[in-house]
């Protein structure tokens, strides 16, 4: 029974965790509705960031987000002007090539710039945490917090400020937006550097708990997905609530079989959703059927 | 308007040279890159008969392409069956595949649709990474390098251009017959409007699914053809997110949904990659990579229709007498 | 002679909406119905519960004597139903003729019999002079005819506009009524959802007037442009009954 409740609890954290890295993925799909492949390379390439910060100047990684946030939100701005702006207007087939070839093209410049060899931070918290019977890794609870902390935040920011209001009336009608004085672009644009600002804020919190190598992308970007999807393809909370699921499902699996069907389990998982609930848990109706007849 | 079901002189005058080219044992130094030419391109062919002309944009299919080369291969090392046979009994399997994944992605389009063939690719990936009593696991299936003809070990390089041609031909051929039958053509029409498709009378989900199996069957005989190339499996790359974005990615340069456009596609990039792979591969790990990424996201926004897209503009700014 | 389409009761809800309520009506071979009614009343709802988009929350659709309630709408296109959308949805990257060929291969199988049909259908809507030119480069006034001759195209025995003239000049709804009229002539019935009322009241042979979710007269269009209910349901909102 305590194994359960440990397992349970583990995998609780770490998928707010996984939810953190998705938050960025399902706001620029809700608003942009474009799914950047190269997703997992962000968080990367934030991860290799938060690394060299830490090492640089001997601070811990959550310190480093001070520089690694706004550095991401750059870097997304960037990227949204050179490829994802022109590729949105083509068609959709565009955006998904132009972000896969994106997606190895950062891989290999990271390759060529850092070697494959792993590199982590050492541990931030001595001994895990003890509550009653179940053992709480610092890192993992602090993950905890700040994913929760950064999830009310979003949520007041997109309830109550203007741009908030702006970014949901370019979700339900873009045409509309503009004419209403919108700059839908713009709206565009800082949704992007935002999304990859919250990946950079993941990659601080993950790297205590993660090794970075070129490819550790490859790993995370298919657990953002199907908590994106879970969680229903828009939706901020959904994507907490999926991140838990996800977490727990291969928590939990990952200790009852091997490890390699823990992340079987989650994919099986995904297929199931998409077949009988294709909107997620939390999605808008018709979401999953949105796409190439637009 | 390009000329659907009409062959033009240039590809009549690319395949006689391929023809000629593998007749006549050409470039010895280059059989290695004209095999893998002629197998991709009737990899494209196949992948392209579900994304380009059916509208279902898979990153999962080296699922199908590994489904046919372990099926025929544990067919033949482990009941003695020739390949020969064991090449349709892949096709089978992987068409089964297509048919399931068809299923799983019957309400689902873009985005929801590639994720999905995604996942799917990842768990026949899983599956065969550890069912290792019959798939051999990590360390994957090799087959013997004894020629013998008779279990599809030609003991030559052109032998094997030969072969993969036909499949070549092969693939070209069911695409030009698709582009003048009824089936093709509802292919067409649930890709650009399936609602319309419906109101017409055609069954959008049957119609996916046969495509997907189509496809799915064709792109596991290459896997086949791959398997008795190389005799040996490796199941991280016969059943990669790489080698699956490989196959979208020569059609959508080559041009989606033509019969040439994926053939384009595949000549163009697969002595490219192979090129830049041996010069560049060495000097700086990834390098080769790098380019050919950065290659492929100026080649999409600035030529979206394809290489067989521009050619057509090309053709129509002509001045007509 | 037997109805051609019965609608016995049929009702759809959304949730806590009843956007059609207890409709009954019935379409004889040859008819030409037009169906009209305000903005919101039931009219989409209730055209795309008999075209099959979606299955009616109570109820029984008829046609030719066969139960086709629930059918799918590629069913009930086999069953000689066509419909037009109103929002055109044409093939974009084929070419006009191809276009008309998909729906035309409902009746002839082979390549050659689907395109002389297409042709056939073509020039009777005046289409012929784009038949190669890519739908995608089309007008709307040209692709609302597109739709019609893709509906024509099956060999319907019962045709289900929506909307055809919205967005078409006075000439153009005036060579698009001449089509319509001419329809029942040709053995094929007519049900017409319409909002640019002169053009229906005109053609039709037989109207049906929806409120809110509920049939509130039927008739000759002289008889219901006179209905108190009508003109009271239609108060406040522009009328060209004449």
């Amino acid at each position: 029974m305590n194994t359960i409740i440990q397992l349970v609890i583990s995998g609780l954290l770490i998928g707010s965790i996984y939810a953190l890295m998705s938050i960025g993925l399902t706001l620029i799909f809700g608003v942009l509705r474009v799914v950047n492949f190269a997703h997992g390379e962000f968080l990367m390439i934030a991860m290799y960031g938060a690394w060299a910060f830490s090492k640089l100047l001997g601070l811990n990684p959550y310190i480093a987000a001070i520089a690694v946030v706004p550095a991401m939100f750059l870097f997304g701005a960037l990227v949204y002007r050179l490829v994802i702006g022109s590729a949105l207007e083509k068609p959709h087939l565009v955006v998904v090539f132009a972000t896969m070839g994106l997606s190895i093209f950062l891989q290999n410049a990271a390759l060529m710039a850092m070697t494959a060899d792993l590199h982590d931070v050492p541990p931030i918290f001595g001994r895990s945490i003890s509550v009653g019977h179940v053992f709480i890794k610092g890192e993992l609870l602090l993950g905890f917090v700040i994913t929760l902390a950064c999830t009310i935040a979003l949520r007041w920011v997109i309830k109550y400020t203007f741009l908030g209001k702006a970014i949901r009336a370019t979700v339900q009608d873009g045409e509309a937006a503009k004419l209403m004085g919108i700059a839908v672009p713009k709206i565009f644009l800082i949704t992007f550097a935002a999304g990859s600002a919250l990946v950079g804020l993941a990659a601080c919190v993950m790297l205590p708990l993660f090794s970075v190598f070129p490819t550790v992308g490859l790993n995370f970007v298919l657990i953002a997905f199907v908590i994106v999807v879970l969680g229903g393809m828009g939706s901020i909370e959904g994507a907490l609530l999926g991140g838990f699921c996800v977490g727990v499902v291969q928590s939990v699996g990952s200790y009852y079989v091997a490890p390699a069907f823990g992340q079987l389990f989650f994919f099986v998982l995904f297929l199931l959703v998409m077949i009988f609930r294709s909107n997620g848990l939390f999605g808008q109706k018709g979401a999953a059927t949105l796409g190439m007849n637009e | 308007m390009p000329q659907r079901g009409q062959i033009s002189w240039f590809e009549i005058v690319l395949f006689t040279s391929c023809v000629i080219w593998v007749a006549f044992g050409f470039a010895p130094a280059l059989q290695d890159v004209v095999v893998l030419s002629f197998l991709f391109a009737g990899l494209a062919l196949a992948w392209n008969i579900a994304g380009g002309c059916a509208g279902l944009i898979s990153f999962g299919h080296a699922a199908f392409f590994g489904i046919g080369a372990y099926t025929s291969t544990i067919l033949f090392q482990s009941h003695g069956i020739t390949p020969w046979l064991g090449i349709f009994a892949g096709a089978a399997a992987a068409a089964i595949g297509g048919a399931v994944l068809s299923l799983i992605c019957a309400r689902l389009k873009g985005p929801f649709f590639i994720l999905s063939s995604l996942a799917f690719a990842e768990v026949v990936r899983i599956i065969a990474l550890n069912w290792s009593s019959v798939t051999g696991g990590a360390e994957g299936l090799s087959i013997p390098p004894v020629p013998d003809v008779a279990n599809m070990v030609l003991g030559s390089k052109p032998a094997y251009e030969a072969l993969t041609l036909i499949y070549l031909i092969l693939a070209y051929a069911i695409m030009r017959w698709l582009e003048a039958s009824r089936f093709g053509f509802y292919l067409f029409a649930v890709r650009d409007n399936d609602d319309a498709a419906a109101a017409a009378g055609i069954n959008p989900l049957m119609v996916r699914s046969s495509a997907m199996a189509l496809s799915a069957a064709l792109t596991g005989v290459g896997g086949t053809l791959f398997a008795q190339y190389f005799l040996y499996l490796d199941p991280t790359y016969v059943i990669s997110p790489e080698l699956s974005f490989q196959f979208a990615l020569l059609p959508a340069v080559g041009g989606l949904g033509t019969a040439i456009g994926p053939i384009l596609g595949s000549f163009l990039i697969t002595p490219l990659s192979e090129l830049l792979r041996a010069n560049l591969g060495n000097a700086a790990a990834g390098l080769h990579l790098v380019i050919y990424s950065a290659g492929l996201i100026v080649v999409m926004l600035y030529f979206p229709s394809g290489i067989a897209g521009a050619l057509e503009k090309l053709k129509s700014r002509k001045p007509r007498p | 002679m037997s109805a051609l389409l019965e609608v016995q009761g049929v009702s759809r809800t959304f949730g806590a909406t009843r956007a059609v309520d207890n409709v009954s009506f019935a379409v004889q071979p040859g008819e030409l119905l037009g169906l009209i009614g305000p903005n919101g009343a039931g009219k989409s709802t209730l055209f795309n519960l008999i075209a099959g988009v979606m299955p009616p929350s109570g109820g029984k659709i008829v046609v030719d004597g066969a139960d086709v309630t629930g059918w799918k709408s590629y069913d009930m296109a086999r069953a000689g139903v066509a419909r037009t959308f109103q929002i055109p949805k044409p093939y974009r990257q084929l070419s006009v003729i191809e276009n008309v060929m998909i729906s035309a291969f409902l009746r002839e199988r082979s390549m050659a019999g689907a395109r002389d049909l297409a042709d056939v259908t073509l020039s009777d809507l005046g289409l012929a002079p784009y038949r190669d030119r890519p739908a995608s480069e089309l007008t709307v006034g040209l692709l609302k005819r597109l739709e019609v001759a893709r509906a024509l195209a099956m060999r319907p025995k019962l045709v289900l506009f929506d909307e055809i003239m919205a967005g078409l000049t006075p000439t153009e709804v005036g060579a698009m009524t001449e089509i319509v009229a001419g329809l029942p002539a040709k053995g094929i019935t007519v049900i017409w959802v319409e909002h640019v009322l002169y053009a229906i009241m005109k053609t039709a042979t037989r109207m049906v007037v929806i409120n809110r979710g509920s049939v509130i007269a039927q008739g000759a269009p002289a008889e219901v442009a006179r209905d108190p209910a009508v003109v009271k349901a239609y108060l406040g909102e522009e009328m060209q009954l004449a």
